[in-house]
Parts: structure tokens; sequence; C-alpha cells
């Protein structure tokens, strides 16, 4: 029984990590949405001159690609969808 | 110049930039390239003006390749000289091709820009697509060669290049040993350079280029393309948003998509054969083209080029051009879809057959190994004693390897994960045939997953295995100095026997140090080297550590606990000796194995926690920690 619980456990520990990285996730895009038209702003204001805003569109591609990025892989892997496995 | 347009967001306009990136990433995934022809060309049509289309392509990838990069490093498939000496390259063709770019933008308006775009995307797409079919009829036929330069010959342009030496410009990059002039690299990093900063697409160039020109092999070329795609991908998405060209909602929308659907397009690979990839690839790279086509009339008549067509023409005219590239979306999900749903549901049925239940067996049984394989030197020990073992014991043998999931597939050139998957076979048959050549049961797995630990224990589960052997120290060392992570989570998280063998360790079946404090997994321990022993026929010797000033009744204790054991093992017939000793447990334990020059140390562990640490028990972690000898981690079960 002991094994059936230690897989249930690992499943249960990837699921939470999983939902904390959506979580993360979800709150990034929450918060594009939110602030959407201060982003075109900025551009606005690159545009103008102020060249220091640019650390606001490159920062933030990586942030989202990083939280983002670790959420889905890890979604499709619990999900179980995984690359065909080679049997030898 | 002309004021730069973002396009409002609406929820339609979201969604549908949402699943253009999902199609996108899964396009990427499954041809390993770019997907950016199908992600710019796609924003174009949405009335994204080309120049931020471009822009924001480049911003959604550079991070991805960032990440992938990294990775790979980790996994010696990338020469980062080499990446870097193209990227910077690369960074001035990126430089150009922004100018051009922008300077057509400041003398035709956006009309010109996107006239430009579209040839150029026409013009690429039907060199790579007929490239890419001619490949895949051929290797339908049977008659295809393999992408891959031969090990042993280098392609005949990548010796000219090698012979090609100018004092002065020669570059000596490791993955080749061999030098390279820069003059060489540098139109090739430029080319790739402009052509990404033209069409977001940049290795297109730079990862044929490094296998033809440079000689590397597909995988490292690829992995090393992900380095030039951060090194210009930041370079040029920072020029661009200097520009303010860079719309972040945009990109960020579409890397929301992108990323989930990359993984699917890079799984879908490994279920289809090379051909039908190859066509897919190529025949979404010619309706793409057919689609751009389209526009064009309608762009030279804005500019005045051609003599004006009526608009209702025009817009008749960029409808079919629309409608053509809904439909190589619609073809190319559809298509990486079923393959994926045929592959698996084909896939499972035969699993289910290939994997018969063992027969029930005692847990000392010793019947199944499962060792896990990297290719590293730590693991070649593992698998190296775990043959050992198996032909004294009898034993059949699984070794499995695991390929990484990663959000890098996208990333250009060809599709890494089938290349990472045919590496690990590859691997995996050399083992097979050494095992075979020493009379034992041996299959192979190549497993792909993104925790290791996890699908290790995941496959002695499958497995029915009773004993899993593990490197001390993997790929993933660097993580923590000595123990393995993986080697420490897979003994903290699972109920299975592990047997750790540092790269040095011989079990040859000279003598077992037994440790003992007298608790239940430490019992469960000595029966568990009995069982080996009598199977390897090994001398005991068992040894109980106490603190050198514990109480008398301690010591007591743990001589009665010793004699315990030591009667045990002298009614298996095994030969046996048993110790009391003062000191530090792990220490002690440690040098009485040196003092028998033991080639075997058998603990108990306990226990299921998240945390390794305590979990492994920290005597026990000390002693693996410290020993170059074989541990064998028994747990309570």
């Amino acid at each position: 029984m002991n094994m059936i619980k230690s897989g249930v456990d690992r499943k249960k520990n990837a699921l939470v990590t999983t939902l904390l990285l959506g979580m993360a996730s979800a709150t990034l895009y929450l918060l594009l949405f939110l602030y959407s038209e201060s982003l075109t702003h900025v551009a606005t204001l690159i545009r103008q001159g102020h060249k220091i805003y640019v650390v606001i569109p490159i920062g933030g591609a990586l942030i989202f690609s990083f939280v983002h990025g670790a959420f889905t892989g890890r979604f499709w892997d619990l999900l179980g969808l995984k690359a065909k496995k080679q049997v030898g | 110049m002309e004021t730069i347009q973002f396009i409002d967001l609406t929820v339609s306009s979201t969604i549908i930039l949402f699943l253009v990136g999902f199609v996108g990433g899964m396009v990427s995934g499954f041809i390993g390239s770019g997907g950016a022809f199908v992600l710019t060309p796609a924003m174009m049509s949405m009335g994204v003006p080309a120049i931020v289309a471009v822009a924001s392509n480049m911003a959604h990838k550079f991070p991805k390749a960032l990440v992938g990069a990294y990775k790979r490093n980790k996994y010696g498939q990338v020469d980062i000289k080499l990446g870097v000496v193209m990227g910077i390259f690369a960074e001035i063709g990126v430089l150009i091709g922004k100018n051009i770019m922008v300077d057509i933008r400041a003398a035709f308006g956006p009309t010109g820009t996107n006239l430009y775009v579209s040839f150029v995307f026409v013009v690429v797409l039907a060199i790579v697509g007929s490239i890419v079919l001619k490949d895949g009829l051929m290797e339908k036929r049977g008659l295809g060669k393999s992408m891959d330069p031969s090990p042993k010959k280098l392609p005949a342009l990548a010796q000219w290049v090698r012979r090609f030496q100018i004092p002065g410009t020669m570059i000596h990059f490791k993955s080749i040993d061999a030098k390279i002039s820069f003059l060489i690299l540098a139109p090739l990093g430029i080319a790739t350079g402009m052509l990404a900063a033209t069409i977001a697409v940049g290795g297109f160039i730079g990862v044929p280029a490094m296998m033809y020109f440079v000689g590397l092999p597909a995988l490292t070329a690829s992995a090393t393309e992900l380095v030039i795609a951060f090194v210009m991908g930041m370079g040029g998405s920072i020029l661009y948003a200097m520009e303010g060209a860079v719309d972040i909602r945009l990109a960020m929308i579409i890397l929301a998509g992108s990323l989930f659907g990359i993984q699917i397009g890079a799984i879908g690979t490994t279920y289809v054969k090379d051909y039908v990839v190859k066509f897919v690839m190529a025949a979404i790279m010619l309706m793409v083209l057919v689609s751009r086509f389209f526009y064009i009339p309608g762009y030279l008549s804005q500019l005045g080029r051609i003599a004006p067509i009526k608009e209702s023409t025009i817009n008749v005219l960029n409808g079919i051009g629309e409608g053509t590239l809904f439909f190589a979306l619609v073809f190319g999900a559809v298509m990486i879809l079923r393959a994926l749903y045929t592959g698996i549901r084909e896939h499972r049925i035969t699993e289910v057959d290939a994997t018969p239940l063992p027969a029930l067996a005692s847990r000392e049984n010793f019947s199944r190994f499962l060792v896990a394989s990297d290719g590293s030197d730590f693991s070649a020990a593992a698998v190296r004693e775990a043959f050992g073992l198996a032909q004294k014991c009898a034993s059949k043998v699984y070794v499995m390897s695991l390929v990484a999931t990663g959000t890098e597939y996208g990333g250009l050139g060809q599709s890494i994960l089938k290349q990472e998957i045919t590496q690990a076979q590859t691997l995996l048959d050399d083992i097979q045939k050494d095992a075979v050549s020493l009379g034992l049961s041996c299959e192979t797995l190549v497993i792909n997953g993104q925790v290791v630990d996890h699908e290790i224990i995941s496959q002695a589960e499958r497995l029915h295995t009773d004993l899993i052997v593990m490197g001390r120290r993997g790929r993933r060392g660097l993580a923590r100095m000595m123990l393995g992570h993986a080697t420490a989570n897979v003994i903290g998280k699972s109920h299975y026997n592990v047997l750790v063998v540092p790269r040095a360790a011989h079990i040859d079946g000279r003598h077992m140090v037994l440790a003992t404090d007298g608790s239940r997994h430490a019992d469960r321990a000595a029966i568990t080297a009995g069982e080996l022993a009598k199977k390897c026929r090994m001398p005991i010797t068992v040894v109980s550590v106490v603190e050198a000033d514990a109480q008398a009744d301690l010591r007591s204790k743990a001589e009665q606990t010793v004699q315990r054991v030591v009667d045990y093992l002298k009614r298996e017939k095994i030969t046996v000796e048993g110790h009391v000793m003062l000191g530090r447990p792990d220490a002690k334990i440690i040098e009485v194995a040196q003092e028998k020059n033991a080639d075997l140390i058998v603990v108990g562990s306990h226990g299921l926690t998240g945390l390794e640490r305590i979990l492994v028990g920290s005597t026990t972690e000390r002693i693996l920690n410290g020993t170059s000898t074989a541990v064998l981690v028994v747990k309570e079960g």
C-alpha cells in the first residue's frame, strides 16, 4: 500500500507545483491586461526618446517566459503527454 | 517616419492571437523551425504592421532560446563560443536588416515594409519549402540521406572551410576541435541575422550553415543555434524596442499559446516517421507562401508600382490570402494532433502487451534491476556494477535514459527532442550490446519527462524492479556538490532499495560492511545484506557505532544489537564478524570499510518526506558522500 501512497504523494506534489506556477502565470497575464493601455503608452514614450523604458518590454518578456514556460512544461507532463517511449 | 500603430486588444483578437500562438507553437515544435513564418504573416493578417509583427515575434522568442541554451549546455550539446561568435555577427545582420526595414518604412510607409517582408517570405519559403518537400519525397522512397553529417566523413564544404587558413583570423572551437576563420563565420552569421530581422526566422540559415560549413552534428548545431537565437534575438528585440516597435501585449499573448503548443508539436514528432514531419513542414510553408503571394498585388498597387487595382479586387485577394493562411494553420494543427492521437493510442496498446507482470517474489530476490543512465562517466559506473551484480544474482536488467521535456523545442533547425531520443537510444543500444555479451537479459527504455526522480520511481513501479542502481553524481550534480540531486531524491522519495555507485567503485564480492543501529530499517538492511551475501558469497562485518561519550547502557545495547544480527547471519551460513565502535557513525563505518577493503556498504534508510536531506538520513547521506565504495541503501518497504 505504501508504494501506491508514494505514487499518489508524488502526483500530489507535482499537481501543487503546477498549480502554483499556473497561478503565478495567470497573475502575470491579469496584470498584462489590467495595464494594457499603460504598456501601449510605454511604447509611445520610447518613441518620444525615453529609451530607458525599453527595459519594460524586454524584462517583461523574460519574466513571462520563465514563469509561463515552467508552468506549461509541467502542465503537459502532469496530463501524461510524453514522447514515444523507446524500448530496446 | 510614420507613427507605429498597435492594434486594439479586444476579447476576440486576444483569443485569435492565443490560438495563432498555440498553432504556431505546435508547428514550431513539430518541425523544429521557429514557427515565425506562421506567426508573422498571421499577425500581419490581423492588421499588425509588419515591423511590429517581426519585432514582437522576436521578443517572444529570445527568452525561450535563453532557457533552452542554458539547459542544452548542461547536457554538453552547446558550443557556447561558436554560438556567441555567430550570435555577434548575427547581431550585425539584425542591425543591417532592421535598418533596411526602418529605411523602407521611412521612404514608402508601412505598405513598403509589408511588401518587403511579404516578398522575402515568398522567396525564402519557396526555396526552403521545395528543399524540404524534395527531402521528404526522397526519404519516403527510401532514398533519403541522413541530415546528420557522418561523424567519420566531414562534409566537403566543412573540409574546405577548415583548410581555409588566414593567420590572425582563426578561432579554435572545442566542439569540432579545429580552427575556423571568422571571415567564414561572419557572412553566415550576418545572413542569419538579416533573415531573422526581416521575417524572424534565422534558423533556416544558421543550422544548415553550422552543419555543412562548420561540420557540427545536427543536434549540436540545433542546440548551438539556441545561443545564436538568444544573442541576436535579445539584441534585435532591444533594437526594435528602441523604435517602439515591440508590442509586449501581442508578444506575451502569442507566447502564452505558443508555450502550450511547442511541447505537443515536439512530442508529436516522436510518434511519426521523419518524412511525415517534412511533408507537413513543406505543406505549411508552401501554403503560407501562397497566402502571402495574394497580398503582393495590393501592396504594389498602393505604392503605385503597378496599374491601380480596384479596392474591391484587393479586398477579394486579401480575403483569399487570409483564407489560405487560416487553412494552413488548421491543416497544421489537425495533422499534428492526428499524428499524436494515433501514435499514442497505438503505442499504449503495444506497451500494455509488452510488459507482462513478473512472478511474485520476495523483495530480496534481486531478480530485476533498474539502472538509470545519462551517458556520463558517473552513470557508466552504475551500469558496469549493475551488470556485475546481475551476473552474480542472475537478474534481468532494465537500463533507462531520460530525455527531459523543454520549451526550447520550438528552437529552430531540426526537432531537438527527436534527435535527443535517437541519441539516447544509440547510447542504450551500446549498453544493451555489452549486456548481451555478458550473457545478461537486458531491456532498454528511453523516457521523456520533466522530473528525473519521478520518472525513475515510476518506471521502477511499472517494471516491478527490486533494486534501483544509480551513479553518485549525475548531470544534475551541480545542484548538489556530492550526492546527485536525482539520486538523493530517488532514495528519499521511493520505497525501493537503491545501490549508489561512485565512479571509482568496483563490487568484486570481497567484503560487505553492514551498519546497524537496532532499528526496524536496520533489521531490514540486515536481511537484504544476508540475501545478497549468499548470492555473492561475501563475508560481512556488522558495525554499530555509538558516540564516544555514550553511557555504558547504550554501549551494551549496541553490543546486543550487533550480536543479534551476527547470530542471524550465522544461521544463514554467512561468514560474519561484529564490532561496536565509538565515534561519529559515518566516519567509523567508512573507516571499517577501508580497513576491510570492503566493496559494499549496506545501510538502512527510512520513510518518505519531500525533504531529501532529512529523509535520506544525515548519517546515510554523509556515508554516501564520504566513501568511494558502493553503498546499498535498503528501504523499509
